[in-house]
């Protein structure tokens, strides 16, 4: 299995929130401007974002996936997706235009887009953040793919709206389920996703985000069938660079027999746990034991 | 070493003449040259690794983080590559750092310690060693295992002729008297002891009715222990004479002024590193500022400064405010 190289270095800036705006069943849209000189994340990664202690009871720093990157003059205008649950994102929502923040990344590393292969997105919930950047990107590249997006209900498919816009223009096409039945198939999205599949020629490369149940439905549907898919974890974390070694996954059978045979950098995991943060938060489905998965 | 122009911060830890107080803690900042692309690793004091046990070890199974009320909880249990792999790999790219390297080393037992240090004693590039005799969150030979002041001090007895590098024993808060392990580690022959290591705390999830880490308790940092590690700092302080490296919530200079003022004679930065990789950095450069525009001209005529008012104590004895 290739190890995955370290991304380009991290910086630590100040950023300044451009605004923020509601879509739906609690979830917020944040756009931050950071300077010249913040690498350019790619879909996948996430950055820390850190609010001034006056701001925030919070004393760390945020994990957040990146979902929408464009060029403004000199910086970059980062796109958020996220649900106001604890303290830190609470902090976050009450943010308004204009106001300071630290952002430190590009941390990780991201799907794998330039795999050959008609790309098959598949987003559960909130976890559709780095798949509206994925689809932005191979959109950019001039790449058609399939969108899948499922959630428990139809007010659940959060930015609905903005990857159909954004399919529209790629020619991608948007597949939807909800458990209920309210908007497109009734049921789970990896039933979509094998319908899917099966009409599609091959061959496909998923590429997927959402709670870690769903991810491990997908793992074991691409086992089985021999796709190969990319998965994109969440996990606590403190540091976010791999220093503080707070977000290991476990790893597979056969991952732990590559890492015996090949160790990472220090900053990556060992035999047993992978970091979240330096080796994903995108792994490969073989990679990670799904049973152990929490 | 020449005196340098502004601020002499100089400060001597056994045979370790360091050009400022400034430390990293062990845990927080890799093996030494992970963060050497954001922080001028060479200015720092020293840089103390991550503890090296014999052999490599996995740590615990996650939740390993929770956040608490300004601080958070870690259950890492001494995740490390292990000796060999250090002396292998880490321990060459360290020494290119040219920077002044602690190594941390643990053990289950007094003779792992001895196998460690006697394995790592003579190495070129390691300027001393902090023995972490406080970690919370193993199951053998952890902070419970060392608060026994015999063990420490025949332990540190064992371990002194092996090198000839600086000795520093890491000692836990949660015991009934750091002033009495202090002084067992003196006795035992340790150029320092560093005051403290995190608390062992608990955070509860309501909802899942259960640890909000992987195992039922964890080492609390951060802000939140800052006045329990400055009293222990100040506790450890008073009962020795060898230098004190104050450590427990530092994430500013002035935390940094205040351990000093209570009795430290260097300092580590910790889990400040987690939210800004160059606060070790930040926290010496602040440190200069804080004491130029206060006049002060030697940081060591600082240590033990404070004051108990004039209807009491002084907090250091005059005698003991020299390391």
């Amino acid at each position: 299995m290739p190890v995955a190289a370290l991304s380009a270095r991290w910086t630590q800036v100040r950023a300044r929130v451009v605004g923020q705006d509601d879509r739906g069943a609690n979830h917020h849209w944040l756009e931050i401007d950071v300077p010249r000189g913040f690498g350019a994340p790619a879909p996948g990664q996430f950055v820390q974002l850190l609010i001034d202690p006056t701001g925030s009871a919070a004393l760390l720093p945020r994990p957040m996936s990146v979902a929408a990157c464009r060029r403004t003059g000199p910086g970059l205008r980062l796109g958020f997706l996220y649900v106001p649950v604890g303290t830190g994102t609470r902090a976050l929502a009450a943010l308004g235009a204009g106001a300071s923040l630290e952002v430190l990344g590009p941390l990780g590393h991201g799907f794998p887009l330039d795999q050959p292969g008609t790309p098959v997105l598949v987003a559960g919930g909130r976890g559709v953040a780095p798949l509206l950047f994925a689809a932005d990107a191979l959109g950019q590249a001039g790449r058609r793919c399939e969108f899948l997006f499922g959630a428990r209900r139809r007010d659940q498919l959060v930015a609905l709206a903005a990857a159909r816009a954004a399919l529209r223009r790629l020619g991608g096409r948007m597949h939807l389920s909800t458990d209920d039945g309210s908007a497109g198939r009734r049921g789970h999205v990896v039933a979509l996703l094998e319908q899917v599949a099966a009409r599609l020629e091959p061959p496909l490369v998923v590429h997927a985000c959402g709670p870690h149940a769903m991810l491990a439905a997908v793992a074991r549907w691409s086992l089985a069938r021999g796709v190969p898919a990319h998965l994109a974890m969440e996990s606590i974390m403190a540091c976010g660079t791999g220093v503080c070694r707070g977000c290991p996954l476990p790893r597979s059978a056969r991952a732990r027999a590559a890492y015996r045979r090949a160790p990472g950098p220090s900053l990556f995991g060992n035999e047993e746990w992978a970091m979240c943060c330096t080796e994903g938060p995108v792994f490969e489905a073989a990679e990670l034991d799904w049973e152990r998965v929490e | 070493m020449s005196a340098p122009r502004g601020v002499d911060l100089r400060v001597r830890i056994g045979p370790m003449a360091l050009a400022n107080p400034v430390l990293t803690a062990s845990g927080t900042f890799g093996y030494g040259d992970e963060y050497a692309h954001v922080v001028d690793v060479a200015g720092l004091g020293a840089v103390i690794t991550k503890t090296v046990t014999l052999e490599p070890r996995a740590g615990n199974p996650p939740r390993r983080i929770a956040e608490t009320a300004g601080g958070m909880l870690n259950s890492i249990g001494l995740e490390n590559v292990g000796l060999a792999a250090f002396r292998r790999d880490k321990l060459p790219r360290l020494r290119r750092l040219d920077a002044t390297i602690v190594a941390s080393v643990g053990g289950e037992t007094p003779a792992e310690l001895e196998r460690l240090v006697a394995a790592l004693g003579r190495e070129r590039g390691i300027a001393g060693f902090e023995i972490n005799f406080s970690c919370p969150n193993v199951a053998r030979g952890g902070a419970r295992y060392w608060a026994a002041p015999r063990r420490l001090e025949r332990t540190l007895a064992r371990l002194r002729p092996l090198t000839r590098a600086a000795l520093i024993a890491k000692l836990s808060p949660d015991v009934t008297s750091i002033a009495d392990l202090a002084r067992a580690c003196e006795q035992g022959g340790a150029d320092a002891v560093t005051a403290v290591n995190t608390f062992v705390g608990m955070a509860v999830d309501l909802e899942q009715r259960g640890s909000r880490l992987g195992r039922a308790t964890g080492g609390l940092s951060g802000p939140a222990i800052k006045p329990l590690a400055l009293a222990r700092c100040h506790e450890a302080a008073r009962a020795i004479r060898i230098p004190v490296i104050g450590s427990g919530g530092i994430m500013n200079a002035r935390d940094a002024l205040e351990f000093i003022a209570v009795g430290a004679t260097a300092v580590q930065v910790g889990t400040a590193s987690f939210i800004h990789p160059r606060a070790a950095q930040d926290v010496l450069e602040g440190l200069r500022e804080a004491l130029e525009a206060r006049g002060v001209r030697r940081l060591l005529s600082w240590r033990g400064a404070l004051s108990g008012g004039p209807s009491r104590p002084e907090l250091i004895p005059r005698e003991r405010r020299r390391a």
